[in-house]
């Protein structure tokens, strides 16, 4: 058997087994890359929510009392209320799919298209939206940020 | 392979606390038989194993996103695929693998069949091989419920329907399968259970059991040889060989993991993840299973209601099971190669076999339906009555011409009922009974031949 | 002896708890030899009248029901069995049934033998009555079922078995009062029009329908002029079968009041002869013009009861033909957006000075159709350009302004609609669309704002949203550039590992060569 140390310079052999470590190395890195990026927990999120805002969402709640945030495949309007509790319900118009906006002035929902009114907890106050809007969990986190979850609160 | 002075320093230590080198002398004396063809076959039970530990390894990490449950099933594995990074491709490995084990597992069977391995004294191995293979079923039955989306929910439904037409247990098994008399999350969490605690314990039992067997016993050689075959040496020329095609095999798989991310687009063999599971929506137009359960989901279709005063899916239940169970016993049945003779019937029996569940699974695809809303039965059985004698041709000229075979009973009568079904425009049953009958008449008449002392037709001699 | 007096306890207590009524439990009811004969009374085929079905009805009723039909034969009002079949085949709750009873009113004439003019049928068709008589209809009537009977409004006494004098004085004798319909919303209004009335039935409903009917055209032609074809009460709501709008079935629901109002509005042959304010004759396609419009298809085909029928736009009781004005008031109930930009915009004052419908002009009024970016377009047929060339021709901007706002939304479509293939196209090969189809809903959500952004007529007030516009089409691309470098990345990890693993394998085939000579 070839030694490791004394790779004759002619012997095929050795050079053989030299590629083949090298291969099985490489082709082990190839393997762990994926598997070791694969297991690094992703920061924004967890598997089904909740998802933190970005910093930019957070300001614009700040500043105009409500934003619409992208979660998975769904709008989700997230707003401020006059106390300054946060609330989260689906942005979407039960009536036409319109994207709803929400006026702090008057603690409502409104939905531009048809005129539609929601109250803070979705109810219909008036319009045309055959149900309420589906309201999520959403919390205040202690450095700031605002979390929410799409699921049913 | 060659030895570094590390590796032998470690063989050294284990050798000398657990007698390894003994051990090493047995695996070093190991040997897989050459024969003409055979050769090729022996790959298939190392692929088989191969994909297994493939499925095991992607799991794994499956597992480490994957959460049962109503509102996370879906959503997770949804996550898994569009957020995780590389989660895309452990998916996709992990589905692509589950179809390429079974298929392995099958082709594996099936060679075994063909050479007769299962033969006095590797009938266990045999059995152990087929409990095997109905825990893959298992596998695939559970795992395809666990993204918890319509087509899953409803291939679920439609699949777990027919335990309740077994006699007796039957409402019982139904709920018990199902964690109550519908499909709901119960079912899934149990289906969890199964396919990620429960089966995998069995199976790798099942498998350190069949590979015991078959390094206790050795590679069985295929039948009838006059010499003793030429060996080529397990370690380390074969099983470098295996590495090399696992390595292929590994190629093969990441190549369709990006190319076809969500299946090859055949019914029965996709898997996008569509829409979330909604028990209230009525059932998906053409709902079908999975590929390896289409001849059970056809063979159902085919019975009437009532039959011979029992419920039809009754009646199917018990077929199924009568053949399951004679698939079960072929090592007893075979006496020829239990007297290591060659045994064309059985080699026969196994391609009248693949006939017969090819022609299920092609009329489960509905192929020459037409474009209506239903497809037309008619033309399904017509069309797919030509493939399998366009197929059966081909096969039978193979097997004439390359492997010299001349027994062709069973085959024949698979065709047969294929003709008769899809041809003559009979009813499937119907069709089974005449060429069941037939081919009952030539085995009684062979037995009873055999029992004269007359030489069997199909004989080589 | 224990044992012999427990027992002896036992027993009767037994006994009693067998025996004794049920507390509340009526007193078996034993139909007299009258209400008997009626009840076996045979049929034209020889069977009896009343079958298996009605029978275990009237087994079912409570006694006091019961006792009702025996009233009405001790009264001789009920005297054939095929009377009792017709009562007992409406299958009436008891409550229903006897508000029915007590009403002699109601069984002298559902008697199949009354006169066929004032007869109450099941089927009026089939008895020759007239169709105001459908006596099923009316046990589903308001009316009725608050427990106002016929004697509500056709006076007279409930338990009175003869017709009497204040019956007969009531209203205008027929057949007067079928041809001169000017004492109909009076007669209604007694009631009302009366708070102090309505306030026990339902304290919310309002009481001004007559005040408004009055200065409604209906009112006028009808009371003024004494044309008796104009609507009145009975016309929308009926007669004996009137339901509140709510129910689905009532004429006066939003799905019906089209067809209701299209009873007249939509006959030529009616209408002929009745000319509008310019004294056109009055059109009668407006019924058609509203089915196919988007109100209409959404009431009608996808039941919104939120979109407007014509009561909303033209009034119930006030009907009026509108003011040009007064129905853009009524749009901007629902779209309050765009009437508020109308209003602040340069058209308001135009329009209102030509006399124009602010949202008809360019909306139609009864087939207000889907709204297409080509009303923007710069073709001669177009709405901007129809009417700048015939009134603003020497104002550039005119001309420039529905040019620009036409460029802008359809170039914003096109691309959120090529943002949108992208999608299919990439998660066919299992790449994350989720924050690609979020970016195309606010494309979207851009759009409809820009196209109701129109209403204000100002290139300045739009420029905001199409910057807006151009910068979530820019995000779309971004990610779609950003997904397909993904599918890049994988691509090339893929022909890497592939490479790498092409040179292990051949790598071992040619160990496998050098391990199989060294045997």
């Amino acid at each position: 058997m070839t030694d490791e140390t004394h790779v004759p310079t002619t012997s095929r052999r050795g050079l053989l087994d030299l590629l083949l470590r090298l291969g099985v190395v490489a082709w082990l890195g190839s393997v762990l890359y994926p598997v070791i990026s694969y297991l690094r927990p992703l920061p924004r999120q967890g598997p089904t929510g909740p998802v933190g805002l970005t910093r930019a969402e957070v300001a614009k709640v700040e500043r105009e009392k409500f934003a619409i945030v992208p979660v998975g495949s769904k709008r989700v309007l997230v707003l401020e209320d006059a106390e300054g509790t946060i609330h989260a319900l689906d942005a979407r118009c039960t009536h036409e799919g319109c994207t709803v906006r929400f006026l702090p002035g008057e603690d409502l929902i409104s939905c531009a298209c048809h005129n539609a009114q929601f109250d803070l907890g979705g109810r219909v106050l008036s319009g045309p939206p055959p149900r309420p809007l589906p309201r999520y969990v959403a919390q205040r986190q202690d450095d700031g940020g605002i979390v929410v979850s799409v699921t049913p609160a | 392979m060659s030895e570094s002075g590390a590796s032998s320093r470690v063989m050294r230590w284990l050798d000398e606390r657990y007698g390894t080198s003994q051990l090493a002398d047995f695996l070093r004396s190991k040997e897989v038989p050459i024969g003409v063809h055979a050769i090729y076959w022996y790959y298939l039970g190392g692929a088989t194993l191969f994909f297994f530990v493939l499925q095991i390894l992607s799991g794994m990490l499956l597992l480490m996103y994957y959460q049962p449950g109503e509102a996370t099933s879906y959503e997770s594995i949804r996550y898994i695929t569009t957020k995780v990074p590389f989660g895309w491709l452990i998916r996709s490995i992990h589905c692509w693998s589950a179809h390429f084990m079974i298929v392995s597992l099958v082709v594996h069977m099936f060679s075994t069949l063909m050479l007769k391995a299962y033969r006095p004294p590797r009938e266990l191995t045999w059995v152990t091989g087929y409990l095997l293979f109905a825990l893959s079923l298992g596998f695939g039955f559970s795992g395809y419920l666990l993204p918890w989306n319509e087509l899953a929910f409803f291939a679920t439904a439609v699949g777990t329907d027919s335990v309740k037409s077994v006699p007796l247990v039957g409402d019982w098994l139904l709920n018990v399968l199902r964690g109550g008399p519908e499909v709901t999350i119960n079912t899934l969490y149990r289906f969890f259970a199964l396919h990620v605690s429960i089966l995998p314990i069995l199976t790798v039992g099942l498998i350190a059991s069949h590979l015991v067997f078959v390094q206790r016993q050795g590679m069985a050689a295929p039948v009838g040889e006059k010499k003793a075959p030429r060996g080529m040496k397990f370690f380390p020329n074969f099983a470098m060989r295996d590495l090399l095609l696992w390595l292929i095999c590994l190629m093969a798989i990441i190549v369709l993991s990006l190319l076809f991310p969500y299946g090859a687009g055949i019914p029965g063999v996709e898997w996008e993840l569509g829409t979330k599971a909604d028990p209230l929506a009525p059932a998906y137009p053409g709902i079908k299973p999975e590929w390896y359960f289409l001849w059970v989901y056809q063979l159902l279709k085919e019975f009437p209601p009532h039959l011979f005063g029992f419920e039809g899916p009754e009646v199917c239940l018990l077929v199924i099971a009568v053949l399951l169970a004679t698939w079960a016993l072929i090592p007893w049945l075979d006496r020829k190669a239990r007297r290591n003779e060659p045994s064309p019937g059985f080699s026969d029996f196994g391609v009248g076999a693949i006939f017969f569940l090819l022609f299920l699974t092609l009329k489960a695809w509905d192929i020459g339906g037409g474009d209506g809303e239903l497809p037309d039965d008619a033309a399904v059985a017509r069309t797919c009555a030509w493939i399998m004698v366009g197929l059966a041709a081909a096969v039978t000229a193979l097997r004439a011409f390359l492997f010299e075979h001349r027994f062709f009973v069973y085959s024949g009568a698979a065709l047969l009922q294929a003709v008769l079904n899809g041809l003559f425009g009979l009813s499937y049953l119907l069709a089974g009974g005449i060429a069941g009958g037939l081919a009952a008449a030539v085995t009684i008449a062979i037995l009873v031949g055999e029992r004269r002392g007359a030489p069997s037709p199909g004989e080589t001699p | 002896m224990k044992p012999l007096l427990l027992a002896l306890l036992f027993l009767s207590a037994a006994t009693i708890a067998v025996a004794a009524p049920d507390p509340g439990a009526e007193e078996a009811f034993a139909p007299s030899d009258a209400l008997r004969e009626l009840l076996e009374a045979e049929g034209d085929e020889g069977g009896p009248m009343i079958g298996p079905e009605e029978r275990a009805y009237f087994d079912a009723l409570p006694s006091r029901a019961k006792e009702l039909f025996e009233t009405a034969i001790e009264d001789e009002l009920m005297t054939e069995g095929e009377h009792l079949q017709v009562i007992l085949a409406l299958g009436l709750r008891a409550p229903a049934l006897e508000l029915l009873m007590q009403d002699s009113c109601i069984v002298c004439h559902t008697d199949p033998w009354q006169d066929s003019e004032v007869l109450f049928s099941p089927d009026p068709a089939a008895s020759d009555s007239p169709a105001h008589l459908d006596l099923r209809e009316f046990t589903n009537d308001v009316h009725f079922r608050r427990g106002l009977s016929c004697a509500g409004c056709h006076d007279g006494d409930p338990l009175d078995t003869v017709m009497t004098d204040p019956v007969y004085e009531s209203m205008p004798p027929a057949p007067e009062r079928h041809e001169d319909r000017r004492w109909v919303p009076e007669f209604c209004a007694r009631c009302h029009a009366d708070p102090a009335i309505m306030r026990r039935f339902d304290p919310d409903m309002a009481t001004d329908q007559y005040a408004k009917f009055r200065e409604s055209q209906h009112g006028r032609v009808l009371l003024v002029e004494g044309d008796s074809k104009a609507a009145e009460c009975v016309s929308c709501h009926g007669v004996h079968g009137i339901r509140t709008s709510r129910s689905p079935r009532s004429l006066v629901h939003p799905k019906n009041v089209p067809d209701t109002c299209g009873g007249c509005h939509a006959d030529a042959e009616y209408m002929a002869g009745y000319v509008g304010r310019d004294g056109e004759p009055l059109p009668t396609h407006q019924l058609e013009e509203y089915r196919s419009s988007v109100h209409g298809r959404a009431l009608l085909e996808g039941g919104d009861t939120g979109a407007p029928a014509c009561n909303d736009c033209h009034g119930n009781h006030a009907a009026l033909p509108p003011d040009v004005t007064s129905v853009a008031q009524v749009c901007r109930n629902c779209h309050a957006g765009n009437g508020e930009l109308f209003d602040g915009s340069n058209h308001k004052d135009a329009f209102d000075r030509n006399g124009w419908p602010e949202c008809g002009k360019c909306h139609e009024n009864h087939a207000v159709a889907e709204t297409d970016d080509s009303m923007l377009s710069d073709a001669a047929d177009s709405l901007c350009v129809d009417c700048h060339e015939r009134f603003a021709e020497d104002n550039e901007e005119c001309a420039e302004t529905p040019r620009y706002f036409h460029a802008t939304i359809t170039s914003l479509a096109h691309e959120t609609d090529e943002l949108e293939e992208q999608i299919t196209h990439l998660a066919e090969r299992g790449l994350d669309v989720d924050a690609l189809a979020s970016t195309v809903d606010q494309g979207r959500d851009v759009l409809r704002r820009a196209r109701s952004r129109i209403h204000a007529f100002d290139r300045g007030e739009f420029v905001p949203l199409e910057t807006e516009g151009r910068e979530v089409i820019q995000a779309g691309w971004s990610l779609v550039d950003e997904a397909e470098a993904e599918y890049r990345f994988r691509r090339n990890g893929l022909l890497a590992s592939l490479a790498i693993m092409a040179l292990l394998a051949v790598g071992l085939w040619l160990k496998i060569r050098e391990v199989d000579a060294r045997e």
